[in-house]
C-alpha cells in the first residue's frame, strides 16, 4: 500500500537538513517515545498555516508513503524523507500563494498544475476547488493543495500504464476501471 | 501527443502493488458475458451499488448522509440469493461479539439517567449513550483519534485509519474532520447494517472474510465479479498477517469503495455494454468526485 518515493515534489531539490537539526525534531513530534510518529503524532506537529488541524487523509498519504513495512507511522530515518516531502511542498505552495494567506485560489492552483505539466480544463479546475476545498473558502488551503497533487499523480500515473498508445483515452471494463481507481478513491 | 502533464516523470515502472496489471489478472474462466458470470437476479451486468441519485457528482454540502448505506439498506436486494438483506440485523442486535463492532459498551454503565430528554430529534437513542462514551474529550464531536479508540474487529485490533477516515468523512457534514451526534447516529445505523452483514456472510464464523467468503457476499450483493479479482482485492486489503481475509473494518472500505465506483462505471456505461472508453479528464473526474 505504500507509495514510497515516488510521489516527490516535482521539481524540486531541497538540500537535506542537518541530522542533529532533524533529530530533535522527531523527538518533539514523537511525543510518546515509541521509536515512531503515528498519524496523531504527525498531524498535531504539523500546520496548514489556517487554524484548523492538518488534513488527516493528507497526513495519512504521506505516513503510508514513507513507512515502508507498514507499521503504522515512520521511524526517524522515515521521518527525514517525511521531512523533506512537506518542506518541499512548502516551498512550492509559497511560490503560488503570494499573499501569504495559506490558501490559494483556482488561478493560482491552475498555474502550480500548469507549472507540472498538468494540461486541464477551466471546468476541471473548478471539480478540484470543489473537492479539495476543505474549509469551503473557494480557495485550498496548504494541506488539501498536498493531497490534490498526491491524487491527481496517482490518478495520472495509473490512467498512463492503460493510455497504452498515448492518445489521452483508454477503453476499460469493469474489473478494469475498479482496479484502476481502488485504494486511490 | 501527450494530454496529460509531463511534469511527473516517475520511475516508469514503478507501479503501486494494488493494480492488477491490464489482463494478466481477471479474464480467467469469464467467458460468459462482459463481467465473467452470468447477470444477478438484479438485472444490470453489475450491479451492487444503491440505485442512481445518491452518489451524485459532487454532492451538494449537507447533503444527507442517508445515500451511504450497505445495499440491505436500499432494499432492493431481496431476490440475490440467500435471505434478504436488510431484514435480520437491525437496531436491537446484540453488539459487538464475536464480530467486532463496538469497544464500549453503550447502555450498562450509562444507565437510564442517560435517556433524558436531551437527546436531539431524530438521533437514536442508543447511539446517543454511545456517543457520551466515545466522545472521551467532551468536545460534543468525534475525530479520528475517539472513533478509532472505539471501534474493534473481531481479532481485537482497532480498525484501520482509512476506514475511520473514509467514515468520518462521509458523515461529517461541516466537513472539519469531526463528527456531530447528528452524523455519529447515522454513522452508527450504517455500523450497525455492515456488522449484520459481515455476520452474515462470515459462514464459517471465523470471525473473518475469506476470498471465498467474499465472492460469495460480492455476488449476494449484485455485483458480477470474477473469483480473481476478488481474490486479489482481498489480498490487497487484508491486513498483515490476516491470511487473505477481511476484518470488519476493511470489509466496510471495500464493500464502501466498490458501491462507489460501480456507481461510477455505470454513469459512464450507458450503453451497458461493460467496457468504457473515456479520456484523461473524464477519467481523474469520474475518481475526484468520488474521493472519500
Amino acid at each position: 500500500m505504500a507509495y514510497h518515493s515516488q510521489y516527490r515534489p516535482p521539481h524540486y531539490n531541497s538540500a537535506p537538513p542537518d541530522q542533529g537539526f532533524l533529530w530533535n525534531i522527531f523527538q518533539r513530534v514523537d511525543k510518546d517515545r515509541s521509536g515512531a510518529i503515528s498519524d496523531t503524532e504527525l498531524q498535531q506537529a504539523l500546520s496548514n498555516g489556517t487554524w484548523t488541524p492538518f488534513n488527516p487523509v493528507t497526513v495519512r498519504s504521506i505516513i503510508s508513503m514513507f513507512d515502508r513495512d507498514n507499521k503504522g507511522g515512520v521511524n526517524f530515518n522515515e521521518f527525514a524523507g517525511v521531512w523533506k516531502y512537506i518542506t518541499d511542498w512548502q516551498s512550492i505552495f509559497r511560490t503560488y500563494d503570494r499573499d501569504n494567506s495559506g490558501f490559494i485560489d483556482k488561478n493560482e492552483l491552475k498555474q502550480a498544475l500548469t507549472g507540472f505539466g498538468y494540461r486541464l480544463s477551466d471546468q476541471f479546475y473548478n471539480t478540484l476547488i470543489e473537492k479539495f476545498d476543505r474549509q469551503r473558502k473557494g480557495q485550498v488551503a496548504f494541506d488539501d493543495f498536498i493531497q490534490c497533487c498526491i491524487v491527481l499523480q496517482r490518478l495520472t500515473d495509473v490512467f498512463r500504464r492503460y493510455d497504452t498508445d498515448q492518445d489521452g483515452w483508454i477503453q476499460v471494463s469493469y474489473e478494469q476501471y475498479l482496479s484502476m481507481v481502488f485504494n486511490i478513491v | 501527443m501527450s494530454y496529460y502533464g509531463q511534469g511527473y516523470p516517475g520511475p516508469g515502472g514503478n507501479t503501486p502493488q494494488q493494480h492488477p496489471s491490464p489482463g494478466a489478472s481477471y479474464g480467467g474462466g469469464s467467458v460468459r458475458g462482459p463481467y465473467g458470470g452470468p447477470a444477478p437476479p438484479g438485472g444490470t451486468p453489475y450491479g451492487g451499488a444503491p440505485p442512481g441519485g445518491q452518489y451524485t457528482r459532487g454532492p451538494a454540502p449537507g447533503a444527507p448522509y442517508g445515500g451511504y448505506g450497505p445495499p440491505g439498506s436500499s432494499g432492493q436486494y431481496g431476490s440475490g440469493g440467500g435471505g434478504a438483506p436488510g431484514a435480520p440485523y437491525g437496531v436491537g442486535q446484540a453488539p459487538g461479539a464475536p464480530y467486532g463492532g463496538y469497544r464500549q459498551p453503550y447502555g450498562g454503565q450509562y444507565g437510564q439517567h442517560a435517556q433524558g430528554s436531551n437527546i436531539p430529534p431524530g438521533v437514536n437513542p442508543e447511539a446517543y449513550q454511545w456517543f457520551q462514551s466515545v466522545d472521551t474529550d467532551h468536545s460534543g464531536y468525534i475525530n479520528l483519534k475517539e472513533l478509532k479508540q472505539a471501534l474493534v474487529n473481531s481479532n481485537n485490533s482497532t480498525f484501520n485509519d482509512e476506514t475511520c477516515l473514509m467514515m468520518i468523512n462521509m458523515f461529517d457534514k461541516s466537513k472539519t474532520g469531526r463528527i456531530d451526534i447528528f452524523g455519529f447516529s447515522a454513522l452508527w445505523t450504517f455500523l450497525q447494517q455492515w456488522q449484520g452483514l459481515f455476520h452474515q456472510f462470515d459462514r464459517d464464523r471465523s470471525g473473518s472474510i475469506n476470498s471465498n467468503e467474499m465472492h460469495q457476499a460480492f455476488s449476494q450483493m449484485g455485483y458480477n465479479l470474477s473469483p480473481q479479482f476478488t481474490q486479489n482485492l482481498v489480498g490487497q486489503y487484508c491486513a498483515r498477517g490476516m491470511g487473505n481475509a477481511l476484518q470488519l473494518d476493511r470489509f466496510i472500505q471495500v464493500c464502501t469503495q466498490l458501491q462507489s465506483m460501480t456507481q461510477a462505471f455505470r454513469e459512464k456505461d450507458t450503453a451497458m455494454t461493460g467496457n468504457i472508453r473515456m479520456s484523461y479528464e473524464d477519467f481523474l473526474s469520474s475518481a475526484i468526485t468520488r474521493l472519500m
